[in-house]
C-alpha cells in the first residue's frame, strides 16, 4: 500500500513539474520496405542514414522502437507525420513503457 | 511501349521516370481508387461549421473498413486517447493523404509520353501515395498472414495474383525512387561533413 502512496505521489509530482518525457514508437508492419522505413526516418526526423537504419533494423527484429522523445504535443506532431507517410506509429508516456 | 525502368536522378534533385501506357493507365486508376475511398471518410454530418473550418470531425472511433483503418490508424494504444486525437487530426490526416495521391495523378495525367519529372516534394509525395496504395493492397492480400512463398503460389486463375503482382511491381517501383534520393542525401551528408 505504501508503495501505491509513493507511486501517486511520484506521478502528481511528475504532473506537476511537466517533464514526463512522452514517446513516439513505431511498430513492425510487413508492408513497408526497410528502405522507405529508412527514408521516413531521415526524412521526418533528420536522422543520419546509420541511425535511421538502426532503428528501422529494430523495428524489423524485435518489432517495435522508441524513435523520438519529448513533449506530449511533440509526439502527437511526430505520429500524425509518421501516419500520413504510412507508417504505423503510437505515442505513450515514457515512464508506462 | 517499353515496360519503366524505375526512377532515376538527373542532376541537381531530379527524378525521372518513363512509363509505358499500360503502366501508367495502372497507376492512375489505383491513384483514383485510394482518393475515392479516403473520400468516404468525409464527414458529411457535421452540425457545427465552426469545428468543420478547424478541421474537427465528428469520428472518434476508427474506421470500420480494414483498408481505411490501416490508412487512418489510432494514435494511442488508449482508447479514450485515441478517440479524443483522432477527432482532432482525422480529416487532416485524410486531405494530406488525398493530397499525395492527387500529386501523383496531376503528374501523370499531364504527361502526354509517359514522362514524369519530380522534385524532391513530388517525390515524397509519390513515395507516400505508392505506399498507401501499396498498405491498402496488402490488407487484401492479407500480407499479414501469409508469407511471399504463399502469395507466389496462387493460382493462375485467382484474382489476387494479379493484385500480388501490381503490389510487388510497386514496391520495386518504390525502392527505385528511393535509392535515387538516398544517394541524394548520402552526398548531402557527406557534403556538409566536410564543410565542418
Amino acid at each position: 500500500m505504501v508503495k501505491t502512496a509513493d507511486k501517486i505521489e511520484e506521478e502528481i509530482r511528475a504532473i506537476f513539474s511537466g517533464d514526463t518525457p512522452w514517446v513516439t514508437i513505431v511498430w513492425d508492419d510487413p508492408v513497408n520496405l526497410q528502405t522507405y522505413v529508412v527514408y521516413v526516418f531521415m526524412e521526418l526526423f533528420g536522422y543520419s542514414k546509420a541511425r535511421a537504419t538502426e532503428l528501422m533494423l529494430q523495428v524489423h527484429n524485435e518489432g517495435k522502437a522508441i524513435v523520438s522523445t519529448g513533449s506530449r504535443e511533440e509526439m502527437e506532431h511526430d505520429v500524425a507525420r509518421l501516419h500520413e507517410y504510412g507508417l504505423w506509429a503510437t505515442l505513450q508516456r515514457g515512464d508506462q513503457l | 511501349m517499353t515496360a519503366t525502368e524505375g526512377f532515376k536522378r538527373h542532376g541537381d534533385h531530379s527524378y525521372i521516370a518513363h512509363f509505358a501506357d499500360s503502366e501508367k493507365e495502372v497507376l492512375l486508376n489505383l491513384c483514383e481508387q485510394i482518393i475515392e475511398l479516403l473520400a468516404e471518410r468525409t464527414d458529411h454530418g457535421h452540425d457545427d461549421p465552426l469545428a468543420a473550418m478547424v478541421g474537427i470531425t465528428s469520428h472518434d472511433s476508427p474506421p470500420e473498413d480494414e483498408v481505411l483503418h490501416r490508412l487512418l490508424p489510432n494514435a494511442y494504444a488508449d482508447s479514450v486517447d485515441a478517440s479524443e486525437f483522432r477527432r482532432y487530426t482525422e480529416s487532416t490526416l485524410r486531405q494530406k493523404k488525398q493530397a499525395h495521391a492527387i500529386s501523383m495523378r496531376i503528374h501523370l495525367k499531364s504527361s502526354d509520353d509517359g514522362t514524369v519529372d519530380l522534385d524532391h516534394e513530388n517525390a515524397n509525395a509519390w513515395l507516400g501515395a505508392i505506399n498507401d496504395i501499396r498498405l491498402a493492397l496488402g490488407v487484401r492480400l492479407k500480407v499479414e498472414n501469409s508469407s511471399h512463398e504463399e502469395l507466389e503460389l496462387l493460382a493462375p486463375d485467382d484474382p489476387l495474383r494479379g493484385v500480388y503482382a501490381v503490389y510487388t511491381w510497386l514496391g520495386w517501383l518504390q525502392e527505385t525512387l528511393l535509392s535515387a534520393l538516398i544517394d541524394d542525401a548520402d552526398e548531402d551528408e557527406e557534403a556538409q561533413l566536410g564543410n565542418s
